[in-house]
């Protein structure tokens, strides 16, 4: 990824492309073709200082070879969205999703077509990770970049039992603290319509 | 310019906090307030060992912004912060302690600047801590659409700044601050206030500074926990 691209629009990427992750992997184990995804995710946040976990929920969509809708419901509502060779962020302010241009989106591109690699199952290749198997259902990963290993110490992914599909993903900021979204609810190749990918 | 540096930019003068011209002038005080009514000045701030964590929508003038999740815990005069985006990144933490001294733990580039920390610490103390000193009790002729007479506690810092706490308008409070040159730089608005122990505590709190780099931060609160 261009030294130039945002740490908080690294970090957002970085979820996607641990999702295609497990999906390269689904790729290499069992033939199985990715064409979308739904899914609910929890994400947990723990930090020192916080009393107890935060935790955030939301849905994500995403339909090869490109469009990608991820969207907390709550603490804070906000909706991202790559379509199209578009990638754009809302959050909710006064009740409405407004567009967010604050974060850099534009840099998105860039790593769309790395995404692409990850899709194919050449998760081995990445620019950005060294790629290790712990165990059969558990992948690390570790930053190559300097710059992005001072943001990220390291990932965890947890596979599922089948078909290469994610249980939770961790990622470790420093030893007090991490990020672990676990997913749920999980509805392979079913055909998306394309104003899953748009803000009304 | 990147985006992002944009943002952050914009936010360390904001924090400067220039005066405009045309911003309302430090009121004269009437009289002495006997009472100040439902809610004493001490009720606005909090007590004990306290978290808040609030969604924080920053908004520049303009309209432009972005949201963060914010982590404030307070330990009489020390306080420690985080700021975490909606995905779970740390972007920022810090230790401030009672003798202005601060410990920065963590600061994604371009928050590892000083003069940020230095800028919000100064927010965080002027929405949770009581200014230094004893402030004089008086009333304030409050302006429309809230017109009418409301106590207030009017502290004077050794710089000639002054900060205005209004304990009770609309059922919860308000703090002004302004500058050495009685120039309105600073409000915060509390909304929707809860009554939790001797305090009282915001659903919602609007802080505003002014002049041509001025800000807006609407945190909503997401959650108050007692520190063990």
């Amino acid at each position: 990824m261009p030294a130039h691209v945002p740490h908080g629009l690294r970090i957002t990427v970085c979820f996607f492309i641990l999702l295609l992750v497990s999906s390269g992997r689904a790729a290499e184990q069992d033939a199985l073709r990715l064409q979308s995804i739904q899914a609910d995710f929890v994400q947990e946040k723990h930090l020192k200082i916080l009393v107890r976990p935060l935790v955030s929920t939301g849905t994500l969509s995403f339909q090869a070879p490109q469009s990608l809708r991820w969207e907390y419901h709550t603490p804070v509502a906000s909706v991202l969205l790559l379509h199209g060779g578009r990638a754009q962020k809302f959050i909710a302010r006064d009740g409405q999703l407004v567009e967010d241009k604050g974060m850099g989106l534009d840099s998105m591109r860039v790593v769309l077509g790395q995404i692409s690699s990850w899709l194919d199952g050449r998760f081995a290749d990445s620019e950005m990770f060294r790629v290790s198997f712990a165990d059969d259902r558990t992948v690390l990963l570790t930053p190559k970049q300097q710059a992005l290993a001072g943001v990220i110490s390291n990932i965890e992914l947890k596979l599922a039992d089948s078909k290469g599909l994610l249980d939770a993903v961790t990622i470790y900021e420093g030893p007090e603290s991490y990020t672990r979204m676990t997913f749920s609810n999980r509805v392979l190749n079913k055909e998306l319509p394309a104003t899953v990918f748009t803000v009304q | 310019m990147r985006p992002y540096s944009f943002f952050c930019s914009v936010l360390l003068l904001g924090l400067v906090a220039c005066a405009a011209e045309k911003q309302p002038r430090l009121p004269q005080l009437i009289g002495v307030a006997e009472s100040l009514g439902k809610n004493d000045c001490a009720a606005v701030y909090p007590q004990g060992k306290r978290q808040f964590v609030h969604a924080i929508d920053f908004v520049m003038q303009g309209g432009s912004g972005t949201a963060v999740v914010g982590v404030t815990s307070l330990n009489g005069n020390n306080i420690a912060c985080a700021l975490v985006t909606v995905e779970g990144l740390t972007l920022f933490e810090a230790v401030f302690r009672h003798d202005e001294s601060f410990k920065v733990k963590r600061a994604v580039p371009p928050f590892d600047a000083p003069e940020f920390a230095t800028g919000l610490i100064g927010d965080i103390r002027a929405i949770f801590q009581p200014p230094p000193g004893h402030g004089n009790r008086g009333q304030l002729l409050l302006p429309a659409p809230a017109a009418g007479l409301t106590a207030v506690c009017r502290y004077k810092d050794p710089a000639g700044g002054v900060v205005d706490v209004l304990p009770d308008v609309g059922g919860c409070w308000q703090i002004r601050s302004y500058t050495p040159d009685g120039v309105l730089d600073r409000t915060i608005v509390g909304r929707s206030c809860r009554e939790q122990g001797t305090g009282l505590i915001p659903d919602y709190i609007e802080l505003k500074t002014y002049g041509r780099t001025g800000y807006t931060l609407k945190m909503t609160l997401i959650r108050a926990d007692n520190v063990l």
